[in-house]
């Protein structure tokens, strides 16, 4: 175990959230920067747990009781997680490695310079429809994938989405993920941050499907053209007022069974706004997809598979290509090859008739 | 503007509204007052980053951030030197070549990367270029005079120009009155339809109307010599159109599943799989749970890994 701890050099601190401290780290053996999150002693067993619950197939492993925690993980749990690598996907963070040390555990993540939420809050930044686009098809590919393998994810956000200096977005931070699909397994209500919260899960529905993501990916591409988040509750009940004023108020045949879902509340009809007015400057095809990811009935939500043909994503314009979109600037895009792009580009365009000259 | 603070005696605008912010060649801000108390000697060291200045180098803050400050001297010192032009050069890619240099020397002294280094390059640029340095030098004043003509040459011409519109005027004044008599005089001796008359004449001065518009439309100069008018687009450069990705194709997903392939999503109803599953409650619906949900799921991981050979596999570790 101590060489694993020496393979991976620490170079910066991250961050500390509630269970575990990031550290940017760097490979020795094959000099890639990664993000190595510590897990602390104590949420450890129950971080464990949720690694173990990607596993794909019907073995469940069951991890040591307390008292063989205390000396490190169970050995069998360790090797378990290894399989977590056989979740692969362009657009989901890579578990590149898991290694223990002393009583705690590591888990070695693909290094991500930025996340969706900083790139939206970040002012200097211009998001075209081609870079909505882009982000989009990257997020629904990713969760395509997982929804593909029964995993829910249950805490979309744009801070989870995370993005990379080559512009690859990730979807991570599986701390609520979930296999889905069981018909007696009962799930808690309580996942996915509130303001991306879709209202069966506030109705407190204790089985769902795959639309509770699809509702979270609606309210992230209303945030992307907002830039402001999209229904900011301020608590629970607020919450599902927010989502009817703006969407209208669904009724039994709207949404069949609803009043039938544990925490029903009748709310006075709203009439709802058109979506035109919100997003004034959305092509139609773009308000179709809205439209359908944010549908009360989480039967008639679009599927990623579905969201994916939805004409939006082949209309033009084209989804901008990975090494051009926008970045903050505090993450450095790699060195380009000189002479620069741009100047090349403009070259290219007028046979450089004009001097470059600054003019002050 | 209103929270510009001395960084040293803390003074702000608010507070002393004649405070006069100073900056040196380090790009560190004082006011006046702290300016007066600190180079009392005619030099000293800079109170943050502790470098020696000299007071008659401060001058006033003309930008309010000091990083634009400090780069605007460094610039105004490096193109003193750094004075080739255009026609110095033998291809425009040379010269393109030559200004990216001396915004790398800038953008290096003002981020403070290499002072060392970058100074000796400039001190070596310049030893190198010392003829060529004076040389342009004269010639700046040239170009300068010849800038103050083409202004001159201009305030002429919008002189002329003024002259000519003012004569236009009258001209189309007097025409209109003109072609007011014609009317008259047709309408009083013509033996036609009054109202035909009155029409002909309508349509007459409209086309007449139309030409002075088309012949009015005029270029005009700056005196950087840029056109502008609708004449001359090809001067303008390029908008450097963005260049597209390719449009985006939908692809399921494909995975191994070492196993037959389980029925689909449509097949669980057709061929009543989905009869053997309980069916979802109201409230079980109404969450977005669908009893097909269970029932492929089941299925596809029944024969998943059905294929799966672990001799095989063994075999196939070996071999390689």
């Amino acid at each position: 175990m101590t060489e694993k701890l020496r393979r991976y050099e620490k170079i910066d601190f991250l961050g500390e959230g509630q269970f575990a401290t990031v550290y940017k780290a760097k490979d020795i053996e094959t000099s890639k920067i990664v993000a190595v999150k510590k897990v602390h002693y104590l949420t450890m067993i129950l971080q464990a747990n949720k690694v173990l619950a990607f596993i794909r197939g019907n073995f469940m492993i069951k991890v040591g009781s307390r008292a063989e925690a205390k000396d490190g993980i169970n050995r069998t749990a360790l090797r378990e997680i290894k399989l977590l690598q056989e979740l692969r996907h362009d657009n989901v963070i890579g578990l590149l490695d898991v290694f223990g040390h002393k009583s705690n555990v590591s888990l070695v993540f693909d290094f991500m310079d930025t996340d969706l939420e900083i790139i939206i809050k970040d002012n200097n930044i211009v998001l075209t429809a081609a870079n909505i686009k882009a982000y989009m098809i990257q997020t629904l590919q990713g969760l395509d994938y997982l929804h593909y393998n029964w995993i829910l994810h249950r805490d979309l956000k744009p801070n989870n989405l995370l993005v990379n200096s080559e512009g690859v977005l990730k979807i991570g931070d599986f701390g609520l993920a979930k296999f889905f699909g069981s018909p007696n397994r009962i799930n808690t209500h309580q996942v996915v941050t509130r303001w991306y919260r879709a209202p069966e899960l506030l109705y407190g529905a204790r089985l769902y499907g795959t639309g509770i993501d699809m509702w979270a990916i609606g309210c992230i591409l209303a945030e992307l053209l907002l830039r402001v988040p999209f229904l900011p509750g301020e608590s629970d009940l607020d919450q599902l007022t927010r989502i009817f004023q703006t969407l209208g108020t669904p009724t039994e045949e709207t949404w069949p069974g609803m009043s039938e879902l544990p925490d029903f509340i009748q709310f006075k009809p709203f009439p709802g706004t058109p979506l035109k007015h919100i997003f004034t400057a959305a092509s139609d095809d773009l308000l179709d997809l809205i439209a359908s990811l944010l549908n009360v009935n989480p039967l008639e939500r679009c599927s990623c598979d579905q969201a994916l043909q939805m004409p939006y994503f082949s209309n033009k314009p084209a989804p901008t290509p990975g090494a051009r979109l926008p970045l903050p600037t505090s993450v450095k895009r790699q060195p380009e090859e000189k002479p620069s792009l741009k100047r090349k580009l403009l070259e290219s365009m007028d046979g450089a008739s004009l001097a470059k000259r600054l003019q002050f | 503007m209103d929270d510009q603070a001395c960084p040293r005696c803390k003074t702000t605008k608010y507070r002393n509204p004649s405070l006069k912010m100073m900056v040196n060649v380090c790009g560190h801000t004082l006011c006046e007052s702290c300016v007066d108390l600190l180079f009392l000697k005619g030099s000293g060291s800079c109170p943050e980053c502790k470098i020696p200045l000299r007071r008659v180098n401060f001058r006033v803050q003309l930008f309010e951030d000091p990083m634009v400050e400090k780069e605007v001297n460094i610039r105004k010192k490096i193109l003193r030197d750094f004075n080739k032009k255009e026609e110095d050069f033998a291809t425009l890619r040379e010269y393109n070549d030559y200004l990216e240099e001396i915004e790398t020397l800038i953008y290096n002294l003002a981020n403070n990367i290499d002072v060392i280094e970058t100074n000796k390059k400039i001190e070596q640029y310049k030893k190198d270029n010392k003829e060529q340095i004076t040389k342009s030098k004269s010639k700046i004043g040239r170009s300068e005079y010849e800038l103050e003509e083409m202004i001159e040459l201009e305030k002429q011409k919008e002189e002329e120009r003024r002259l000519e519109i003012v004569k236009e005027e009258m001209e189309a004044k007097k025409k209109k009155i003109r072609e007011k008599e014609a009317l008259i005089d047709e309408l009083t001796f013509s033996e036609g339809n009054a109202k035909n008359i009155v029409e002909t004449f309508a349509s007459v001065m409209q086309a007449s109307k139309k030409e002075q518009k088309t012949a009015s439309s005029k270029v005009n100069q700056f005196s950087t010599g840029i056109k502008f008018g609708n004449q001359g687009s090809q001067n303008y450069m390029p908008i450097p159109k963005i260049e597209e990705g390719p449009l985006y194709s939908y692809t399921p997903i494909r995975q191994g599943m070492d196993g037959p392939t389980p029925p689909s999503w449509r097949e669980l109803q057709a061929r009543g799989y989905i009869s053997h599953v309980r069916v979802e409650s109201g409230a079980e619906r109404a969450g977005g749970f669908k009893a097909h949900v269970a029932c492929l799921r089941a299925l596809q991981e029944s024969m998943a890994g059905l294929y799966y050979n672990p001799s095989q596999r063994q075999t196939e570790f070996t071999t390689v």
